[in-house]
């Protein structure tokens, strides 16, 4: 029997009923802005979708206890593409055909970046692709921006690098066989005679590898000063435990994909002492930097990396944009992206885009001491990384 | 209509001319094949070479056919030598090969992909209609197929070829038509893809793709067209269907596959033949 | 020359590894002529446990014996509920359902154990090293090796000189035959499955030993090639078996060397399958019948 006290009056149901049509009706109406976002949930690139899902998330939480952007929340309409080239074309006709997108996000691989772009430029869509680096992407559109430094300026960060700040000029390239991969040795490659490399041997290895046998054995043979890699952790971590089991003592330089935790849990002591171009300087003393780790690592379960934090920045830019523009009009939004000056993305100050819509930003760099990630130096040459301009 | 409807009807179709198409090759000749989605990007990449040098459409869709019926047929020809459980992993192989070779050659993209294909010039609608057209198409002629001579030899090759040779087929010829048709079909497959999407990258033509191609021929009913149309409809657009089955894609594919051949190895047709014999007997 | 013979070396280490878990299939396609795909979910389930109890018990040795022992009824429990039901079918049948199993597997051992994979807590195997003619080698690759050797001398130690050995054999060449003579058949088939599938999760274990890294997909890379292996060795033939593991280890570890721009590791794998294949449709050492 309900206490006197508890019974509601009579005219309680009806009218909280009467409250929540009216709030399903004109709730709608007090719009949410809906930011498109693409990221490979299942399928090869699982790991990194579910990073870029969370951060992306955190990002929209962010920008709503912020104020929202223009007085309104902002809202994350999610497909998982596989980071397939089909998946991309469909979900992205999907978010702008079926839910009306008007800004995307791309949490997801080259492959489907570069497939989806050109559907969003068609739409006059604003559209970041956090971290895929196909060259064509940005040039799919003047409504399509990039917030990560392409495989090229990264291969050319590590050569000057290996050169100014390791003074090793004898190098074995080991590269993974996918597109990143091969644009970051193509960028590499090019500026060797720069800086005085030699490149003693050049390997790839396909993604699916796990065993290094025969590509360790000829840089034993080829006996270098230094060892330039590129790989993902799972390719990274057991590849360097095997250089260094075969008595391999010369400084290893990773690229980008290589900063994740699990590369130190698989790999544990073997990677002391790794250098990473690109990785995420998780020292900068920056309240949003520190309030992002700690979040990402709560909700996650494993320590942030860069894939989270460039998602992360990519949803603030766009809101960013949003509130600089003063409009919801995408080709308003375009335009404040376009001339985008300074602004704090979580790895480093992104200073602006070029006219290829491609960032001008200074690129970390990390060392692996104590089983910690810890920022070793800055390429802040910004001339040397400068992106192509078509 | 939206560009979101336009891209599911493209999908739909490419995929039930890849289903029925292999459909011909192991459901009707009894070839077993896991590497139908080499054709499917032989195809493609045909296609893409010529239209991104200038080719017009129905050049470049021409080209596709003929080159994936090619490779159809040097395949078709390792099926005569081959029993079935050579020949699927001769197959399987081939699906390797195909990837493995193309993401290494410059001349092809490599893992880069051939990107800015140009349009069709048929726009988003049109681009869709021409798919369904063909897709029909291969439909139509699956079913006259069914009931022509060819296909009268090509379940005789299928079901028991010493029989057929005493009976005066032809097992090579018949092995090598099953062959070039079904994959000069996947060839279109692929050419229409690339159109479509305007941007091929070597991995959406692996093993796993024939793989799906392969279930959707099982969970159809091998030998049947219109069960095989229904289960690539069906396969392509459940997970669009179920959003929620998104992160369980995977894992509601592979117990379909058991349930089905486990209980209804038939397929989807033999369930349909059950219901009809069920429903004709009252 | 010492790199030379490091490729050997590290063709004989995937050789070996190759050559547990063809076994396996070979076992299996001998007496059913199933071609067991979901071989590959049996050998991922097996890293998977050793990686779980080992962390879990601070003790390598349980977390072996656990895996083994877990397969072997995974293996035969498979038997039971997928392949017995479809043996009347033409083997295409209990392929498809096969990979139907392996796809729902790996894909479970994404949604339950994570995308990023599991990491043995205490593992200082892969680092210890030792100089054996004058090459490097870790403890792990020498413990594959001899694994592998072990296994398979005791595996044609019981085929041919055992009683359970003889009627394993008998019922592969004449199953009526040997049902007449009183061997269970329906017995073998279920050692079979369990014996396969024991190799099959220590391959997994010492593969998750040598990498430190047991991941959902683990399966797919090697049951392909395991298939090749049979098929090379000409289906249904230890001997033959053995002799493709080891020849398609040593090819993949030269072939990525030398031809590895041009094509990728597995078209390598494959490519070799095939033309051993158009010289000797019969397989390595298969027997020219049906």
């Amino acid at each position: 029997m309900i206490p006197a006290t508890d019974r509601r009056p009579y005219w309680a149901w009806p009218l909280s009923a009467l409250l929540t049509l009216w709030l399903a009706a004109v709730g709608p109406a007090c719009a949410q802005v809906k930011l498109g976002f693409q990221a490979p949930l299942t399928g090869q690139a699982a790991t990194d979708g579910k990073s870029a899902n969370i951060a992306a998330e955190m990002a929209i939480e962010k920008i709503n206890t912020g104020g929202g952007v223009l007085g309104q929340k902002m809202e994350l309409v999610t497909y998982d593409d596989q980071a397939k080239t089909e998946e991309a074309v469909f979900t992205a006709n999907k978010l702008i055909g079926q839910d009306g997108v008007k800004f995307a996000v791309s949490g997801s691989y080259s492959a489907s970046g570069r497939a989806a772009a050109p559907i969003f430029q068609k739409a006059a869509v604003p559209f970041i692709s956090a971290y895929g680096v196909h060259p064509d992407i940005t040039r799919s559109g003047d409504y399509i921006f990039r917030t990560v430094h392409l495989g090229p300026p990264q291969g050319r960060a590590a050569a000057k690098f290996l050169a100014d700040n390791l003074g090793r000029k004898r190098v074995s390239v080991i590269t993974m066989d996918n597109d990143y991969g091969q644009a970051t040795f193509e960028g590499f490659k090019s500026a060797v005679d720069r800086f005085g490399i030699k490149v003693l041997g050049e390997y790839t290895y396909s993604l699916k590898d796990r065993q290094f046998g025969s590509i360790v054995a000829s840089v034993k043979r080829d006996n270098p000063d230094a060892v330039y890699v590129t790989g993902y952790f799972f390719t990274a971590a057991p590849l360097v435990s095997q250089l260094r089991s075969a008595g391999i003592q010369a400084p290893i330089v990773g690229s980008q994909a290589f900063d994740a935790q699990k590369l130190i849990e698989i790999a544990g002591p073997a990677v002391e002492g790794v250098y990473i171009v690109g990785g995420l300087n998780r020292d900068r003393d920056v309240p949003e930097l520190k309030e992002y780790l700690a979040g990402f690592e709560k909700r996650s379960g494993y320590a942030g990396e860069n894939v989270g934090a460039t998602v992360y920045s990519a949803v603030r830019l766009m809101a960013d944009a949003i509130g600089r523009a003063g409009s919801l009009d995408p080709a308003k939004v375009r335009d404040a992206l376009a001339a985008t000056h300074n602004f704090p993305h979580l790895a480093g100050e992104l200073v602006s885009f070029n006219s290829l819509r491609e960032i001008n930003m200074p690129m970390n760099v990390n060392v692996v001491k104590e089983g910690k990630f810890r920022h070793y130096a800055w390429i802040d040459d910004l001339q040397l990384l400068a992106p192509p301009t078509e | 209509m939206s560009a979101y409807v336009y891209s599911l009807l493209a999908i739909i179709g490419i995929n039930v001319m890849l289903a029925v198409s292999l459909n011909m090759i192991s459901g009707f000749c009894g070839q077993f094949s896991l590497g139908h989605a080499a054709f499917y990007g032989t195809g493609a990449y045909a296609a893409a070479l010529l239209a991104a040098g200038g080719s017009t459409l129905p050049l470049a869709l021409a080209a596709a056919v003929a080159v994936a019926a090619l490779l159809g047929v040097v395949v078709g020809f390792a099926s005569l030598r081959l029993r079935h459980d050579f020949l699927a992993v001769t197959t399987i192989g081939v699906s390797f090969l195909f990837v493995g070779f193309v993401r290494k050659q410059a001349w092809l993209g490599a893992e880069m992909g051939i990107s800015r294909i140009p349009p069709s010039g048929l726009g988003n609608e049109g681009n869709a209609l021409l798919i369904v057209g063909c897709a029909l198409a291969t439909i139509a002629l699956s079913l006259y197929l069914r009931r022509s001579w060819m296909g009268f030899a090509f379940r005789a090759v299928g079901d028991d070829e010493d029989a057929a040779r005493s009976a005066g087929i032809s097992i090579t010829a018949y092995k090598l038509a099953a062959f070039t048709l079904g994959t000069g079909i996947a060839g279109l497959a692929g050419g229409l893809y690339a159109y479509f999407t305007q941007f091929i990258v070597p991995d959406s033509f692996g093993f796993i793709v024939s793989v799906m191609l392969m279930a959707m021929v099982v969970i159809g009913g091998t030998g049947s067209t219109l069960g095989v149309v229904m289960a690539a409809a069906i396969l392509t657009l459940l997970p669009e269907i179920f959003r929620f089955m998104k992160d369980y894609r995977l894992l509601v594919f592979g117990a379909l596959l058991i349930l089905v051949v486990r209980f209804a190895p038939g397929g989807l047709a033999g369930i349909g033949r059950a219901v009809l014999a069920k429903a004709r007997a009252r | 020359m010492s790199y030379y013979l490091d490729l050997a070396f590290n063709g004989l280490v995937f050789g070996c590894m190759y050559a547990l878990m063809a076994v396996g299939l070979t076992l299996v396609y001998g007496l059913l002529r199933i071609l067991h795909i979901a071989h590959a979910a049996v050998y991922a389930f097996g890293a998977y446990v050793a990686v779980i109890v080992a962390n879990g018990t601070g003790s390598l040795a349980l977390g072996l014996a656990a895996s083994i022992g877990a397969a072997a009824l995974l293996g035969m429990a498979i038997y039971r509920a997928l392949y017995q039901p479809l043996l009347a079918y033409p083997p295409y049948v209990p392929m498809i359902a096969s990979i139907g199993l392996l796809v729902l597997m790996e894909d479970g051992f994404r949604i339950a154990f994570g995308e990023q994979g599991l990491t043995f807590a205490r593992n200082p195997y892969p680092t210890q090293l030792h100089e054996l003619a004058g090459l490097t080698v870790n403890t792990v690759q020498i413990a594959i090796v001899g694994a592998a050797i072990a296994c398979v001398g005791l595996l044609a130690l019981v085929a041919y000189r055992t009683r359970i050995g003889i009627g394993w054999r008998a019922t592969v060449s004449d199953p009526a035959m040997a049902a007449s003579f009183g061997v269970d058949a329906i017995k073998v088939r279920y050692l079979n499955f369990a014996i396969g599938s024991a190799l099959a999760a220590l391959a997994g274990a010492l593969i998750a030993l040598l990498n430190n890294f047991v991941e959902p997909s683990m399966g797919f890379v090697v049951s392909y090639k395991a298939l090749a292996v049979i098929v090379l060795g000409g289906l249904g033939s230890l001997q033959g078996t053995l002799v493709a593991s080891l020849a398609l280890g040593l090819v993949e570890s030269y072939g990525t060397i030398f031809v590895g721009h041009f094509m990728d590791r597995d078209a390598i794998a494959f490519l070799f399958l095939i033309a051993v294949l158009i010289v000797r449709p019969q397989g390595l050492a298969g027997l020219k019948t049906a």
